[in-house]
């Protein structure tokens, strides 16, 4: 996938051509970054979803992801690091010859 | 007053002027709030240019002794987080060419973007009753209490993370934990929405696989 690439006609930018009623649960978990990012042309999210409807398992999948997004953000609460002292002192100097 | 541009996540709109002024005035308690909300994006951009978490940390200390030495050079032609970034960029990219590594951003390696995210093998081949539909289904996740996660299983996941190729582990950390919007990620990095998106899709659908990995053979 490519930058130069034209658009495709209406379709989502899936690696799959989906077949003219249904998503498989195959292509749902190559989707499902584009649903919860609300990037889905309509006839594919529309798809999408009666499938999530039909699917427990895929409900699964995406509840997984949903799970595994959780997680990585309680990841973030870890705190930085001090600054350098070398830049602080930087800082130190400019206070100290300020106005 | 405009938010902060770039630098840190949309969650506190300081204006570029009053940053300016504090950094200027030498001000070291907005400097520490500038530098703690911006390290942990500053060190995964870094970090997917260079070979180590420790020349990651070197490039943002550099580019912070840059900036806070020609923060008088400044002449607000740019907003200054993008100032700040582009120093950001421009260091790692020194480290990077002395390392011998080529990471160019704009465009995804076809290592990035190759292969489905989930085995075919947990899929119903053509062969099968329902072709394109589970044959090995994922078993839900026991709820969680309160943290989502065991200890062991949060290392789990930082090890995962550790191990995704530069650029998804850089997306999945801007996005997933710092918090950055698609449309931050994007214009930080000069990336299409497409390809952050197929980064972002595939770094998630491995870590989640780990997690699959670990929570399934917990349960045994």
């Amino acid at each position: 996938m490519h930058d130069s690439d034209p658009p495709h006609d209406g379709r989502s930018a899936s690696e799959f051509d989906l077949p003219v009623d249904e998503v498989t649960c195959q292509q749902f978990v190559e989707l499902v970054t584009e649903y919860f990012e609300g990037a889905l042309e309509p006839r594919t999210l529309s798809q999408v979803e009666e499938h999530l409807a039909m699917c427990d398992w895929c409900g699964t999948y995406l509840e997984q992801m949903q799970a595994t997004i959780a997680s990585l953000r309680e990841l973030g609460e870890e705190r930085s690091p001090e600054p350098p002292d070398s830049v602080l002192a930087i800082l130190r100097a400019r206070k100290a010859g300020g106005a | 007053m405009q938010p902060e541009p770039a630098i840190a996540p949309a969650r506190r709109a300081v204006s570029d002027e009053e940053t300016l002024a504090a950094l200027r005035a030498g001000d070291e308690r907005a400097f520490r709030d500038l530098f703690a909300h911006s390290y942990p994006m500053m060190k995964r951009v870094a970090r997917a240019y260079v070979s180590s978490d420790a020349v990651a940390e070197e490039v943002v200390q550099e580019t912070w002794m840059a900036v806070v030495t020609g923060i008088d050079r400044f002449e607000g032609r740019s907003a200054l987080g993008t100032w700040i970034f582009s120093i950001l960029t421009n260091q790692a990219k020194t480290h990077s060419a002395r390392e011998k590594r080529a990471v160019p951003f704009s465009s995804v390696a076809p290592s990035d973007v190759e292969g489905p995210v989930v085995d075919p093998v947990r899929f119903q081949n053509n062969d099968d009753a329902w072709p394109g539909h589970w044959a090995t289904p994922p078993r839900p996740w026991q709820k969680p209490e309160r943290r989502m996660l065991s200890l062991e299983a949060r290392d789990r996941l930082k090890a995962a993370l550790a191990q995704l190729p530069d650029r998804q582990r850089m997306i999945v950390g801007l996005r997933d934990i710092e918090g950055y919007s698609a449309e931050e990620v994007c214009g930080l990095l000069g990336l299409s929405p497409e390809n952050q998106r197929v980064l972002l899709h595939r770094g998630r659908a491995r870590l989640r696989a780990v997690l699959e990995e670990y929570l399934d053979a917990a349960d045994v």
